[in-house]
């Protein structure tokens, strides 16, 4: 039977695996770390909710005018920091995520502060969830393999060698922050929606830093890899109900062995296909053959 | 038209570079012709890949002014260099590792493909029709260098000798009108020498660029730079053809001596 | 103006129990050009090992302490044993020693809330209670006592670093690493010294922390303050992390005292974006160029 619960489950999944797309786009294409993004998340998520229950607009409005205001964000922190020398740059997320947090708890008269916003209508469902997590994978996987996704991987392998042909990294890397914004302050948005009810400490930087710990088990370098990883990181604790407890340790232990065992993540540097497979399977098969065919 | 090929490509004037109180590079002058290939010769830290970081703007000369084309490039950002025209390869192959060698060449190609950010994320016709038109790009060249059976590959599991082939292929790809090659023969013997020596001739006859090269092997040197400069400790000892700079006294006593 | 200086000191206090955290940092991220960010969890299991010494009978404060700061250097070089030196081995990118550091914090983080819960522990206040008076500037001794240890100990630390062979010997792996090692430098061994020095001082900083505001699985998060210390003084430099750590903490009281406690976070991270902006590598940091 398909109840309440399930649908549940996939708007969790869902969310989530928006945001880590953005993530993967930056930080598993272009090698930026953000301990930020549930900062955008959360900007999002109130700009959403405000503009629904302040200004009635239509549910797909504030959604866009929710991520749009998280990507504008991002742009102006971007111009900032994006040259920032990799720490420097992760702590000034970190910095901005952490300002914002303190600062939704503290405009009382408008986000309602530490108690949270309430009265959120609940528009995101089971199946609006899902529509928008399949867009979003579509329009991420085109980025990633237009020129602008090529760009991200060449800074991510060599930002020298990317500018000398022709690659304006701070632009690239720019772009690359703004759009996992967007995708971040999407997610949030429609978690609101969701939710119906938000606090600033939804959005904190332990929510950042599962985001990280998704797009690593995941793989560096590989959509398909934040699907897998978003649907063990979300799916586990809840097929483990009893086990929540230890939700936490387990995946942190897990990032310690997939670094250590497997350094790109379960599907680093590649993407899931089953044509691959398929090609794969028969060129093994081919060789065998061939080695079969020399011996004889 | 006539007039213009009297006109230096690439003019340096008076440049210098220092990190700390080393002088990497002191009051250099050069003048490269269109359409030539000129050499830059020299023992190891004399500051020849230092003149090439500042052509492409990855360092900034601290004094005088670099002129491509007539047009002053002393404070230019690399990609700018790489948009007007300037390609190069590095000494330490700089390749984008763990991407594919076709990736590699695409990456290049890109700098001309034209289509926007719309486009991509909607695969309209126009991105289709421009991302196909790239990858035959990057595949023509790719042939160039005979790596068209390598092209699904990783660029870092080729062999070195096929690393800096891809670069080249690579820094092609750009389309330059200059092509800075960084020591493009380090660590070939002779045969591979003389093979590289001829590529870069086909090369050269076969698109209009000019070509400035670092380089140790004499052979190579004397094979393919009409001109050259022999630098020390960031200072210029000799310019003129290779024939001269090979008679030049101070160059004997101070690099070349035994080996000629 | 008696209330300020009182806060100035109650500042410098707190900042000189970053800044042994803080230094830390630098020293590992001099050598490996990494921010361990396991970091404020060992200074939170330091605190939890002294904890645990104390529950056990006749075992003097002293000793508990001495304890606490051995099992943070141990667990600190665990860490390096374990996970840090493989990746590094492997030839992976810094951005992997990072993700483990954070992996590694989570674990710790939540090893402790499963093992100790996520109540507040206490530690023997040994003087808790008192405040000196001192002309109407009323300070107190748990203040006074951690301002004082911490600054023998960071001296000392400077004296090491700067006076001693093992220090040259650090020096000489930040520099270049591989330099070191052709010179005859057993670099992974001042590696792990490095690692249990680092340790130890979290463990310090730690039962110090737990003795001002109790014993809890997320005090770690304390290392974040510190990282944010030793990022506003330059990365990999150990006196810019001390001064950056005394100017944190000084700044945070003064803004909870005269501004909001709320504030508080808000100010001290606007003040390390501002930093940035003006100094891109911290105030005593030095930028360097990448050779092409």
């Amino acid at each position: 039977m398909w109840n309440s619960f399930y649908d549940g489950v996939v708007v969790i999944v869902c969310v989530n695996l928006i945001a880590v797309l953005g993530m993967s786009v930056l930080t598993g294409f272009t090698r930026l770390f953000s301990f930020g993004n549930a900062g955008f998340m959360s900007i999002g998520a109130y700009t959403a909710a405000i503009c629904s229950v302040q200004f009635h607009l239509p549910f797909v409005c504030s959604i866009t005018v929710g991520a749009a205001v998280a990507g504008v964000m991002a742009f102006l922190l971007g111009s900032l920091t994006i040259r920032l020398r990799g720490d420097y740059f992760l702590i000034s997320c970190l910095g901005f995520g952490e300002c914002v947090r303190v600062l939704f708890n503290y405009t009382r008269n408008l986000t309602g502060g530490a108690n949270g916003y309430s009265g959120i209508p609940y528009r995101t469902t089971g199946i609006v969830a899902l529509m928008c997590a399949i867009f979003a994978f579509v329009i991420a996987w085109n980025f990633i393999h237009s020129r602008y996704g090529q760009a991200f991987s060449a800074i991510r392998e060599n930002e020298v060698a990317a500018a000398a042909n022709g690659i304006n990294v701070v632009r690239y890397k720019k772009l690359s922050f703004v759009f996992s914004a967007i995708y971040a302050g999407w997610a949030g948005g429609l978690y609101a929606h969701y939710l119906q009810y938000i606090t600033p400490g939804l959005f904190n930087i332990g929510k950042s830093s599962e985001l990280v710990i998704t797009t690593v088990l995941g793989g560096l370098g590989s959509l398909t890899g934040s699907v897998l990883g978003t649907l063990i990181v979300q799916l586990l604790p809840e097929i483990f109900r009893s086990l929540s407890e230890y939700r936490m340790l387990f995946y942190g232990i897990a990032v310690v062995l997939v670094i250590l065992l497997r350094p790109a993540g379960l599907l680093g540097y590649k993407e899931f296909s089953l044509t691959g497979i398929i090609r794969r399977i028969t060129a093994k098969r081919k060789v065998q053959n061939s080695e079969g065919g020399s011996k004889s | 038209m006539s007039e213009d090929r009297q006109e230096p490509i690439l003019e340096m004037k008076n440049v210098e570079k220092h990190f700390g109180g080393v002088r990497a590079i002191d009051e250099f002058d050069l003048k490269v012709m269109p359409r030539s290939i000129y050499g830059l010769i020299g023992p190891n830290g004399a500051g020849k890949t230092t003149i090439f970081n500042t052509i492409t703007g990855i360092y900034t000369a601290d004094n005088g002014q670099i002129f491509f084309q007539g047009k002053d490039i002393t404070r230019i950002r690399p990609h700018e260099a790489a948009e007007l025209g300037i390609a190069r390869t590095f000494q330490n192959i700089r390749l984008f590792g763990n991407l594919s060698v076709k990736m590699n060449v695409i990456i290049a190609c890109n700098m001309h493909a034209k289509y926007g950010i719309v486009d991509a994320l909607l695969r309209l016709p126009r991105y289709r029709q421009v991302s196909k038109e790239t990858e035959e790009r990057a595949m023509q060249f790719l042939e160039i260098v005979g790596l068209t059976d390598k092209a699904d590959d990783l660029a870092s599991s080729l062999p070195y000798g096929h690393q800096r082939k891809l670069e080249i292929a690579r820094a092609m790809a750009t389309e330059p009108k200059l092509l800075l090659l960084d020591e493009p023969a380090a660590g070939m013997n002779a045969d591979e020498s003389l093979e590289l020596v001829e590529f870069v001739k086909r090369l050269h006859d076969t698109y209009p660029i000019t070509i400035l090269m670092i380089e140790h092997h004499m052979d190579v040197v004397t094979n393919l730079c009409g001109q050259c400069t022999v630098l020390d400790f960031g200072k210029t000892l000799a310019q003129g053809t290779v024939e001269e700079v090979k008679h030049n006294d101070a160059v004997i006593a101070a690099y070349l001596g035994g080996e000629l | 103006m008696k209330i300020l200086i009182q806060q100035m000191i109650t500042g410098i206090s707190i900042g000189s129990v970053y800044a042994l955290i803080a230094s830390g940092y630098a020293l590992v991220y001099s050598l490996l050009d990494f921010s361990n960010w396991a970091h404020g969890e060992v200074c939170m299991l330091g605190a939890y090992c002294c904890f645990m010494a104390t529950m056990v009978p006749k075992i003097p404060f002293a000793l508990s302490c001495v304890i606490g700061i051995g099992g943070a250097a141990l667990i600190s070089l665990l860490n390096e044993k374990i996970a840090y030196r493989r990746i590094r081995n492997n030839g992976s990118p810094n951005m992997f020693l990072m993700i483990a550091a954070m992996g590694l914090s989570t674990t710790y983080q939540n090893l402790a809330n499963v093992i100790w819960g996520s109540k507040f522990k206490q530690l023997p206040k040994i003087f808790s209670v008192m405040t000196l008076n001192l002309n109407g500037i009323f300070i107190g001794t748990t203040d006074m006592l951690c301002l004082g240890v911490a600054l023998v100990v960071l001296i000392a630390l400077l004296l090491i670093i700067n006076k001693t062979k093992f220090g040259l010997h650090v020096q000489a792996v930040a520099c270049s690493g591989r330099t070191a090692r052709i010179l005859g430098v057993r670099i992974d061994r001042i590696i792990a010294l490095v690692f249990m020095l680092a340790g130890a001082l979290a463990g310090l900083a730690g039962i110090m922390y737990g003795m001002k505001y109790n014993v809890y699985p997320t005090m770690g998060n304390v290392g974040l303050k510190a990282f944010i210390a030793s990022v506003i003084g330059g990365l990999g430099s150990v006196p810019g992390a001390i001064m950056g750590a005394i100017l944190l903490g000084f700044i945070e009281t003064v803004v909870s005292g005269y501004i909001s406690s709320g504030l508080r976070d808000l100010i001290s991270f606007s003040l390390l974006i501002l930093i940035l902006l003006v100094r891109p590598s911290g105030l005593f940091g030095v930028d360097v160029q990448e050779k092409a």
